[in-house]
């Protein structure tokens, strides 16, 4: 119990420091930086408890890291009076498929054409799974987070 | 209201130099179209229309006056800068509340558009932690992270040294993924470590992987905008295939040349 727990921290705080240092190569505004990465490490270790311990899909899981990611960014978003943008598109970064994109490659010239077919299925769902995350994310209306995180109202 | 009478002219080519601003520094263009709508109706102007394309604006406002005025502007090549967007979106706001003037305005959008950005040491280091952090979350050993870190910072510094030599995206991210490949698989035959070279590559391309352009995409196409969500989305496609052509290329070299490649 304590060890997944521990487990969970460690996880959180890699996919924070990880989505700071990213953000900086996309010069993210220096006061926002704690706030990008809160968001990425809360998408990720959202897949990461619905993919180790909910046993969902890479897909799924993405799909539901995502929604949540969506939704955090959004009320950063009023609360900080900032574009959406800055907080999706930085803590965004843990859940893209990169591996998938490796894995495909790799196997494409590796000759597995069984491998390759399924990798590049998934790597597919993945980005389809995120598209869906977002959407579902920003379909929630605007008035509703003004309502209860904004300043003003 | 205004204290001096403004001409059209003045206004529109404002609020499309804010946008173009805004274009650059890869903002969506749902935003970009509505920060031009909301400057031009803080300044009363009634009749206008403003298109915005991925990489370009088309306004023109009170056709039917005297000083009717339009505007267009091709923005050829972006690159994503939050900070500036987050900055532009604030004196957005402050041009709507008709808290500064547009003398002060355009002072502000310049000194926006001058802005620094990171260094480039403090960019390697970032990335250099991007690269390490993320190969440890893929299931890398905190050795494979090491690895990762150097790679990441190696890879930071070739791909600032593409960009400022003027090399095409597109070479650059093959060049990237193809560097990325190299040095992880050299090393790993080289340390002669039980390192996972898989683990490593994937941390140390993260930072090539178009998760930006795939967002915008998203939203664009959300918003409506079709077309440039799917000039985006074009764009993320092509950026990936072309991290999987470096890596493709780089293993095939390696096979070719009786190396084993196994993952």
């Amino acid at each position: 119990m304590f060890s997944t727990l521990l487990t969970f921290i460690i996880q959180f705080i890699v996919a924070a420091v990880a989505t700071i240092g990213f953000a900086f190569i996309f010069n993210a505004p220096r006061k926002e930086m704690a706030l990008c990465g809160l968001t990425g490490a809360i998408g990720w270790l959202v897949y990461y408890i619905s993919f180790y311990c909910a046993d969902f899909n890479p897909v799924a899981a993405s799909l539901i890291a995502t929604g949540i990611l969506t939704i955090f960014a959004r009320i950063f978003a009023v609360k900080r009076q900032n574009p959406v943008t800055i907080y999706l598109m930085t803590g965004i970064f843990p859940l893209v498929p990169g591996a998938g994109i490796y894995y495909t490659a790799y196997y494409l010239i590796s000759g597995d054409r069984a491998a390759f077919a399924a990798k590049g299925t998934e790597t597919l769902e993945i980005a389809i799974a995120i598209v869906f995350g977002i959407i579902f994310g920003t379909a929630i209306p605007q008035v509703l987070f003004h309502k209860l995180f904004g300043k003003r109202a | 209201m205004t204290p001096m009478k403004l001409q059209t002219k003045d206004i529109l080519t404002f609020a499309v130099e804010l946008g173009l601003t805004m274009l650059e520094s890869g903002a969506e263009i749902f935003r970009i179209e509505e920060s031009i709508i909301r400057i031009l109706q803080a300044y009363e102007i009634k009749h206008f229309d403003v298109y915005v394309l991925s990489n370009g604006i088309f306004a023109s406002a009170n056709e039917d006056a005297d000083d009717a005025c339009s505007l267009v502007r091709h923005m050829p090549k972006n690159s994503v800068n939050l900070g500036r967007i987050a900055d532009l979106n604030q004196l957005s706001r402050e041009i709507c509340d008709r808290k500064i003037d547009l003398e002060e305005g355009w002072k502000r959008l310049k000194a926006i558009r001058v802005q620094d950005t990171y260094s480039n040491k403090v960019l390697i280091l970032s990335c250099a932690i991007g690269s390490g952090c993320f190969c440890y979350l893929f299931g890398g050993s905190p050795l494979d992270s090491i690895f990762a870190f150097i790679l990441g910072a190696l890879e930071e510094f070739l791909l600032i040294q593409m960009n400022r030599a003027r090399f095409s995206r597109s070479i650059a991210q093959i060049f990237g993924s193809m560097f990325v490949t190299a040095g992880s698989f050299l090393t790993s035959f080289l340390a002669g470590l039980a390192l996972q070279r898989d683990k490593i590559i994937i941390g140390a391309i993260m930072i090539l992987v178009p998760g930006i352009m795939f967002t915008t995409a998203i939203r664009d196409i959300y918003n409506g905008d079709y077309l440039s969500g799917a000039i985006h989305l074009l764009d993320a496609l092509l950026t990936a295939l072309c991290i999987a052509a470096g890596v493709v290329i780089m293993i095939f070299l390696f096979q070719h040349f009786g190396m084993e490649v196994a993952l």
